[in-house]
């Protein structure tokens, strides 16, 4: 499966639009985890515990997009974007979508 | 002309680039229909595809990815964390057995008592059904092992 965030994808011709496809997920890591990135946020630097979480959420969010793709019997996704939202404190809420494609 | 100067062929050259997905479908298709008849075409392309995955797996860390390797093994780090953590959980383990006590002891009517024990008791039995929940699809949630 071909992720692109362009429209077009460079070499191959696009010869069916299948239609909008996404993932979302809302993960959070447990209290403790919490605890150590308050500490962290005093102290400064990167907070390694909310880059994990938000790269947790974006893998998982993307592989549900591609299995939703996968299923309608896309080659590729394109135009794909991320987008995000605040529903609770301390929990990473992604959203990705973009446009299921069949290619010659 | 020692082997270090040897120039690729342009075979060589085709096979990197389908590897790669660097080829254009015309190209590709042509490459390909010549691999059905060209056994050391498919090899050479099974060649690089190993060599591929070597380079990708020996790709440099982050500088900072062996400091917080480091760090996670260091025993001053753990020990403080895990010491830390234990205190905590035993002063607020304590606290609420503490107010506990308390209100059981306390010169209250036997309602609110009930009133508050039931929300203390579902309250923590809530907690107790979503760690069931979420001990239980830990094993199966494969992304926990993503790092960024």
């Amino acid at each position: 499966m071909i992720l692109s965030t362009t429209n077009t994808l460079h070499g191959r011709e696009i010869v069916e639009t299948i239609g909008l496809v996404r993932g979302t997920t809302v993960r959070a890591r447990h209290l403790g985890k919490d605890i150590l990135a308050f500490f962290k946020g005093i102290v400064g630097g990167e907070i390694d515990d909310y880059t994990k979480l938000l790269a947790e959420a974006r893998e998982q969010a993307i592989d549900r997009m591609v299995a939703e793709a996968e299923a309608r019997g896309a080659d590729a996704i394109v135009s794909m974007r991320f987008g995000t939202s605040e529903i609770t404190g301390a929990a990473a809420e992604i959203l990705v979508y973009g446009t299921a494609v069949k290619l010659k | 002309m020692t082997p270090e100067e040897r120039q690729p062929t342009r075979d060589e050259l085709l096979t990197m680039a389908y590897v790669d997905g660097e080829l254009g479908p015309d190209e590709r298709r042509e490459l390909e229909s010549r691999m059905a008849n060209e056994p050391q075409l498919v090899r050479q392309v099974a060649e690089y595809k190993g060599l591929e995955l070597i380079a990708r797996q020996m790709a440099p860390k982050e500088p900072q990815d062996y400091e917080w390797e480091r760090l996670a093994r260091d025993p001053a780090q753990r020990s403080g964390t895990l010491l830390g953590f234990l205190a905590l959980a035993v002063g607020l383990l304590g606290l609420a057995g503490w107010a506990v006590f308390q209100v059981a002891v306390a010169d209250i009517e036997l309602v609110p008592k009930l009133l508050l024990g039931s929300a203390v008791g579902g309250f923590t039995l809530l907690f107790l059904v979503v760690l069931r929940a979420r001990l239980r699809l830990l094993p199966t949630d494969p992304y926990t092992k993503v790092q960024r």
